[in-house]
């Protein structure tokens, strides 16, 4: 009796082991800490209505970026630390369709149609570059990233922008760092259908917005193309001896990447209100990293479900946070915290062994 | 053999590392000492201040104080030599005196009252501590207002003089 | 085998970023309008102010481990220290002494464990250390935003901020500032030499140089070559990698106290997040690669950079009428000399790569022909 309940036990506890080997310690602990923190919420008198249309909220800002992760991690190129160059095709597009006059929910939709030759040209480069330096992705797409947003720092300020809305009232040249976007594509998905209950609002739109993305993703990767950028990223060697083109196949991903992260931050804005220039697009990579990470996904393997979880967990520690330990503790940690876990995060998955690289 | 002479060579450098870590912590001590040529009074006893007092540490002129006037000196370590030259009266003569005046480690700013040190009373008598009067709280909030858009904005970090 | 080249074009291929660098130098000096003594004093000062910190770079590129970007772990040790020794009230020199020690033990902390993490991501350490000094910093601001005042004992009110703990964004080092500098410090016409920064500087140079040709040293050039070669060789790998990074950090840290001293305060949250991407584009602009680099290179990437650093703001204000072009303009600069010396260096490892799987093929048909 004794023996069979001991082995039982130890049977669960391997189990159990197993379990958090394979769902990963630190996604298992922020999970718990999430738990937690929705579970005290309303102890320490925080709304719970509130919080969830604030998760929700940011979830739909913040999704479509996290999903342009998704092409560069199936065809082996590693998570795209390069997000702010699709970024800055985004911000392109959002810039010139208020410079040509666009109002409304027409700006949205030229922003996006503006944007996107850019992403493609940008991402083009982008991956002919990655290409020439197999292995060395992650380091090489950062330093990109980061470079091409400080030239456009300079550009911003040199293009010759005239919206009034845009520019500096003073010099009337030279784009703002924030610009409202207030009667152009302000909340333009988010009010779309959307559901009010009490406190709790839901943005339907947004979400639609990034199920059809999400969707669209979903069958791409089921298509024959889709399935060969699969075979590219989990081994290349196989994919070239069945005769795919492997090159092609990680631009292709590149491309893809790049076009997404452009409507991503599209999307971003109309939720946030504001369009950030300069500096703005530089740290924008890492949290949509660490959320994908979070979710269950690995330098070299990524899915929609993924994405899915992993914003929902990210966008709910950051808005959850501050509110519950503020009102706990009276100090707002909640930067510090954000810190340590997103970049924990991807440290950890950096320092794994079983991704030894190819 | 080897790895006793390492763990030897080891534990003597962390050593000799506290001890002049320990040195450092006495000699580089600093005091901002406020020199005061004020009347006070001590056991009933009034000491007043006198016409002119000129201060120098390291040669260089500090103070010139006339009655009721303060002057300040910085000093590292855990005494300040100064030359006074002290003039007791208007038209009076001049008096040359070299001290060293012993500073307290546990005091920041210190305040030394010159008239009661020259009439030769104790330490308690002539030596106070400098209490800063407290900051007007400015509310200088420390959470720069970061928008819901999260994301720090590295302006400052990444320009700006290196 | 070796096709004969120019030397000379040879010569401008291998110095194509300093030469790139003296060129631009030589367009902006005459438009930004300083005068030749101006320039040359700036030079000095950032010349003592930066060099030991960009020498803290050498031995991790020695050892085979890229562009230490974790060196922004000793620059938050250094930090740490020197907030202390401003709270104890230490000054002057004995203070930067006292600082410099209580920096090595965190530095060492702190350096183990991007060792420990490096060596679990072999083959991409540049990313991993790059992504190490963003975690570290969290916990940085952990430290010095909420655990000092109420856990770390700090006296005054001018370094903690009015709500009674954590650490106000600058703190002010006036009673230490530049007493290194000017200890000994030599004037000839106008500039000022800090003979004893320059000292300690010398004193790092020749440790670095005489620490290639010991045991250790030479077992670190080893596993920089070839891990697997040396492991075989008895070297114990990940130890020699982890003392370098820990070597590294320490002389970060110590750095980063040179520097501060010199700059008079601390910018408590942003001091050290800039200074790792600084120090490493100074040194590629001085013509090293990520797996190869010499005190020369040092000395002359400080130079070019920091030139190029002090006209790029006021030669962009002439050129467009606006003063934060050139200073974008040095930042885009920096990022991208980064840039391209990590695609160069990526590029030239795949090329070898493929010529090495080509001369395998080479010889198995020439195996099989036979």
């Amino acid at each position: 009796m004794d023996k069979t309940g001991n082995e039982a036990t130890i049977g669960i506890n391997t189990k159990f082991l197993e379990f958090i080997r394979g769902f990963g310690l630190p996604r298992f602990i922020i999970a718990g800490f999430l738990l937690i923190l929705f579970i005290m919420a309303p102890f320490v008198g925080a709304d719970f209505a509130t919080q969830i249309t604030n998760t929700i909220n940011r979830f739909s800002w913040n999704a479509v970026m996290v999903l342009a992760m998704v092409p560069m991690v199936h065809s082996g190129c590693g998570l795209n630390f390069g997000l702010p160059l699709g970024i800055i095709s985004g911000l392109l597009g959002a810039t010139l369709s208020i410079e040509f006059g666009f109002t409304g929910a027409t700006s949205f939709v030229m922003a996006a149609a503006i944007a996107t030759p850019f992403a493609l040209l940008l991402g083009g480069g982008y991956g002919w570059l990655l290409n020439k330096i197999k292995g060395g992705e992650m380091m090489i797409a950062t330093y990109v990233g980061f470079s091409s947003v400080s030239l456009m720092c300079m550009m911003w300020l040199l293009l010759p922008y005239r919206s009034p809305t845009m520019v500096w009232g003073m010099a009337g040249k030279g784009l703002r760092t924030t610009i409202s976007l207030e009667g152009f594509y302000d909340k333009v998905l988010a009010n779309f259908l959307r559901i009010n209950i009490g406190n709790l609002s839901i943005p339907v739109g947004s979400l639609l917005f990034f199920a059809t993305l999400a969707f669209l993703m979903w069958s791409f990767l089921h298509t024959k193309t889709g399935t060969a950028m699969t075979a590219v990223g989990s081994n290349p060697v196989f994919a070239r001896a069945s005769g795919i083109n492997v090159d092609k196949m990680r631009a292709l991903s590149v491309l893809m990447s790049t076009w997404l992260s452009a409507i991503g931050i599209l999307v971003y804005e109309q939720g946030f209100g504001f369009i950030q220039l300069y500096m703005g697009p530089f740290f924008m990579a890492l949290p949509a990293v660490s959320a994908i990470l979070i979710g269950g996904a690995s330098v070299n393997k990524a899915s929609i479900a993924n994405v899915v979880i992993g914003t929902f967990l990210f966008q709910g520690l950051v808005t959850m946070t501050p509110t519950v330990m503020n009102s706990m503790i009276h100090m707002d940690m909640s930067e510090v915290i954000r810190v340590v876990v997103s970049n924990g995060m991807i440290l950890y998955a950096l320092t794994r062994k079983t991704e030894a690289k190819t | 053999m080897k790895s006793k002479r390492v763990a030897l060579f080891r534990a003597a450098s962390i050593l000799s590392l506290l001890v002049i870590a320990g040195v450092m912590m006495v000699i580089g001590r600093g005091h901002t000492v406020y020199l005061d040529n004020k009347s006070m009074d001590y056991n009933g006893q009034t000491y007043a201040a006198l016409y002119k007092i000129v201060a120098f540490v390291d040669g260089e002129q500090v103070a010139s104080l006339s009655g009721r006037e303060r002057g300040m000196a910085t000093c590292i370590g855990q005494g300040l030599g100064v030359a006074l030259e002290v003039t007791r009266e208007k038209d009076g003569e001049e008096q040359s005196f070299t001290v060293t005046l012993p500073l307290p480690y546990s005091m920041d700013g210190i305040i030394i009252n010159l008239p009661a040190y020259l009439a030769g009373l104790p330490a308690e008598a002539y030596l106070s501590e400098f209490i800063p009067a407290p900051e007007p709280s400015e509310d200088e909030d420390s959470e720069t207002d970061v928008l819901p858009g999260d994301e720090i904005l590295p302006d400052e970090e990444l320009l700006g003089d290196i | 085998m070796k096709s004969k080249k120019n030397p000379f074009l040879e010569l401008i291929q291998n110095n194509s970023v300093p030469i790139m660098f003296i060129i631009i130098c030589a367009v902006c000096i005459p438009i930004s309008g300083f005068s030749p003594g101006y320039l040359l004093n700036e030079i000095i000062t950032r010349m003592g102010r930066n060099t030991f910190l960009i020498l803290s770079l050498l031995i991790p590129i020695m050892a085979g481990m890229g562009l230490n970007f974790g060196m922004t772990l000793g620059a938050m040790a250094g930090q740490i220290a020197l907030i202390l020794v401003a709270d104890w009230q230490i000054w002057g020199i004995p203070g930067i002494i006292l600082a410099m020690i209580i920096s090595i033990p965190i530095s060492l902390l702190l350096g183990l464990f991007c060792g420990k993490m490096l060596n679990m991501a072999k083959g991409r350490e540049m990313i991993t250390s790059y992504i190490i000094s963003y975690f570290i910093n969290g916990l940085y601001q952990l430290v010095v935003l909420y655990m000092m005042g109420p856990i770390i004992p700090i006296i005054h009110t001018s370094i903690k901020l009015p709500r009674g703990y954590g650490i106000r964004n600058t703190v002010s080092l006036l009673n230490m500032r530049q007493h290194l500098d000017n200890l000994l410090a030599i004037r000839i016409g106008g500039a000022k030499i800090p003979v004893l920064t320059f000292l300690v500087i010398a004193m790092l140079c020749l440790f670095i140089i005489l620490f290639r040709k010991t045991k250790l040293g030479q077992d670190m050039r080893a596993v920089g070559q070839d891990m697997d070669v040396a492991r075989n060789a008895g070297i114990k790998v990940e130890r020699t990698r982890i003392v370098s990074i820990i070597m590294s950090t320490v002389f970060a840290g110590l750095g980063m106290i040179i520097y501060l001293q010199n700059m008079g305060n601390i910018a408590t949250y942003s001091s050290h997040s800039q200074i790792g991407m600084f120090c490493i584009a100074a040194l590629l602009v001085g013509g090293a690669s990520v797996e190869r680099a010499s005190i020369g290179n040092v000395f002359l990437g400080v130079t070019l950079f920091h030139l190029m650093f002090i006209v790029a703001p006021s030669t962009g204000a002439k050129i467009t009428g606006d003063s934060m072009i050139g200073e974008y303009f040095r930042v885009f600069v920096s990022y991208g000399i980064i840039t391209v010396a990590l695609v160069m260096y990526e590029a030239k490892k795949r090329m070898a790569k493929s010529k090495a799987g080509k001369m395998l093929e080479d010889a198995q048909g020439k195996g099989e022909g036979n």
